[in-house]
């Protein structure tokens, strides 16, 4: 008894004199002011920047100005540009969707062996440079016969030049899947490891086949893992700049590969900023819509 | 879900589970009548889990059949083979309210709404939940819990109940009350049950039949009081409730009964069916055993034993009086404190004369 009091006031007199708070937000410091610096004040500039004037000689000052917006809004360009990375997100999302699901389920369900297989085959891919893997894609997706996928289908008797990908959306979409895959495989994974087995046991010994207990047990049950793949996807690929530029061509055309030419091409930097912009707000409003979309239907069960 | 003409036999045939170069579950074989409980009882890791799940279809047998009501439904997969179970971790859908988990079951076996409400809330009503039906089951005790699943699991008017562990992750007192619930629930609808667990209490109070299982064997089959009083081997003589063992020697018979030397002084008569035997060992229940002062003349339908009394425990209801025999083996009185004066009166390092009737000595095989 004794012992245990003076252990007590020993470790009453070791309390640490700063408040709990004051601690967190001392460790939390670093973290905060590199965001500030280096996120938070640079998009204040560049939001700053599209509602400004350039001048003939480049120089960015007031008039405050909605200019740039209502180009972007009115011009049938620039929309036909909005819609094409909506599209190409959208279908970029949905496809990695569908590819990662199965090889999600094999990493949380399967035997250790093929889990760990099926692992790293999906990370692999992170460990090469975008550049370099873009590339590969343009040489699959040759559109003459050089192309790798034409050369096959003729060889398999498709005709010559069969396909033609390279410079499409779906040559982005295709590429961007690649490259997302592994961001909506592993919280999807994660998620999916989450859920304890006994519930899909359980739906069996109900009398559910195996389909039926997925689509209303680990179906559900994954969609947080679901949703945090899908945003994480969508902005990314919306976002995008070095695949649209390298096979997407001028049918390809995405926002960040027009913000590119605004600030290289056309030297018009309130434009550039007003597309930043909207690339943020998309990215933004995927986050909330998907969440709430997903809640809406997990609440419906 | 009055008690229906459903009630369906089971009988497992052979049923043996090789998990790589280990045989878990090896050759069980056991018929279990229509309306009966049975438990299964064992040590960690003796293959209860295995062998239910081989009877739900969640584990595939590596030989052996599984038959419910005479059918062979060993190849049958689990969502029809209409078998309700409990889970340790309760397994209630997370996503799903209290109504929704009981529904589940109706709904895939596709009957029509109209008819699946009435029964959830009947089934909800028998576990005393009746009030909780839109709760999420995240919002209900752990106990609470458990009834949901029982309401599940017998909402579907299965054939066959399995339950693993069901009451293991509840405190105490509860899991006595969910014993004596699920186990009127069970007697009422006259369902089949099979119940897993490795507490002999819980195994004794809800079963008709307790098997004993040990390494992935059959090691013995009977009701509580039979396999309580009457136990096959040293290996359930222990496994249920404490017991004393004495070694002795056949000194000759005396009608169906064994007259024997024993090791630590004394000679005491042993029912017995084969009297090949020379050498025999005795299991005594420790609450059978009196304890006298030595001179003090036991009478003659007693058997009895000298021994050294080493510790004293008080427990409450009994006092444990732990002893040496002559032989080095150890013994232990559970002494009633009826006044608690008795074992008082000994101390540690007194000899005193072990006394029991004749009929508690009981032979059971060393192994
Ligand atoms: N899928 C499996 N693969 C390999 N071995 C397994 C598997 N499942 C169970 N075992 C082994 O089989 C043996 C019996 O397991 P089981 O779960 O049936 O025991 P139990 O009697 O239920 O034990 P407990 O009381 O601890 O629950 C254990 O040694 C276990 O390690
Ligand atoms: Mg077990």
């Amino acid at each position: 008894m004794t012992t245990s009091a003076l252990e007590t006031t020993g470790i009453a007199s070791r309390r640490p004199m700063l408040p709990r708070s004051l601690v967190g937000l001392l460790l939390l410091g670093p973290a905060l002011a590199f965001l500030m610096t280096f996120l938070v004040l640079p998009s204040l500039i560049l939001l700053g920047y599209s509602v400004l004037t350039q001048s003939q000689a480049g120089d960015i000052s007031l008039p405050l100005t909605f200019g740039s917006y209502e180009r972007l809004v009115t011009s049938a360009a620039y929309r036909r540009v909005a819609m094409t990375t909506l599209r190409v997100a959208f279908f970029t999302s949905v496809v990695a969707l569908l590819l990662a699901y199965p090889l999600a389920m094999v990493i949380a369900y399967g035997r250790p062996l093929a889990s760990r297989i099926t692992m790293m085959l999906v990370v692999a891919p992170l460990v090469v440079s975008v550049i370099v893997r873009t590339y590969g894609w343009q040489l699959v997706l040759g559109n003459n016969n050089t192309g790798v996928l034409n050369w096959l289908l003729s060889a398999l008797g498709a005709g010559p030049a069969s396909v033609r990908l390279l410079y499409t959306e779906w040559a982005i979409v295709i590429a961007s899947v690649h490259v997302f895959l592994p961001l909506m495989v592993l919280p999807l994974a994660a998620s999916l490891a989450r859920i304890n087995s006994s519930l899909n046991e359980a739906a069996r010994m109900l009398g559910a086949p195996a389909w039926r207990a997925f689509l209303r047990i680990t179906l559900p049950l994954s969609i947080p893992g679901l949703i945090a793949g899908l945003t994480i996807v969508f902005s990314l690929t919306a976002a995008s700049y070095v695949t649209p530029q390298m096979v997407g061509g001028n049918r390809g055309l995405m926002l960040g590969v027009l913000l590119e030419q605004q600030i290289n091409t056309s030297f018009d930097w309130p434009m550039a900023a007003a597309l930043a912009a909207v690339l943020v707000a998309i990215a933004l409003i995927a986050n909330v819509g998907v969440g709430w979309l997903a809640e809406r239907h997990f609440r419906g069960r | 879900m009055a008690k229906g003409g459903t009630a369906t036999d089971l009988a497992l045939s052979g049923l043996t589970k090789v998990f790589g170069t280990a045989t878990v579950v090896d050759r069980v074989t056991l018929r279990i009548a229509a309306g009966e409980m049975v438990a299964l009882l064992g040590p960690s890791g003796c293959g209860k889990t295995t062998t239910l799940r081989m009877i739900a279809g969640l584990v595939e047998p590596t030989k052996g059949e599984v038959l419910i009501g005479g059918y062979r439904i060993t190849r049958v997969p689990s969502h029809r083979r209409n078998i309700g179970m409990l889970f340790q971790n309760y397994a209630l859908f997370p996503h799903m309210s209290v109504a929704a988990n009981v529904a589940f079951g109706l709904q895939m076996r596709g009957m029509a709404k109209a008819l699946i409400q009435p029964k959830v809330a009947s089934a909800l009503a028998l576990v005393q939940l009746g009030d909780y039906a839109e709760r999420l089951p995240s919002a209900l005790s752990g106990g609470q819990q458990q009834r949901v699943a029982l309401a599940r699991a017998i909402v579907i008017e299965p054939s066959l109940l399995l339950l693993d562990e069901p009451l293991g992750a509840l405190d105490r007192n509860l899991r006595e009350s969910m014993q004596v619930e699920i186990r009127q629930i069970q007697q009422r609808l006259g369902i089949t049950a099979v119940m897993v667990t490795h507490d002999q209490e819980e195994a004794l109070t809800m079963a008709d039949r307790v098997v004993i299982m040990r390494d992935g064997r059959l090691e013995q089959v009977g009701t509580p009081a039979e396999i309580y009083s009457r136990p096959t081997s040293r290996f359930v003589a222990s496994f249920i409730g404490a017991s004393n063992f004495l070694r002795g020697s056949v000194a000759g018979r005396n009608g169906d009964q064994l007259q024997v030397q024993l090791a630590s002084g004394g000679q005491v008569l042993v029912p017995s069916a084969d009297g090949g035997r020379s050498e025999i060992l005795i299991s005594v229940r420790p609450e059978a055993v009196g304890l006298r002062r030595i001179g003090e003349t036991p009478s003659a339908s007693e058997s009895g034993t000298p021994a050294t009394v080493q510790q004293i425990v008080y427990r409450g209801q009994t006092t444990h009086v732990h002893m040496r025999l002559d032989d080095g083996e150890p013994f232990v009185a559970f002494l009633p404190n009826r006044q608690g004066e008795q074992a008082k009166t000994f101390s540690a390092g007194e000899k005193v004369w072990a006394s029991w009737s004749s009929q508690s000595n009981w032979p059971v095989a060393d192994s």
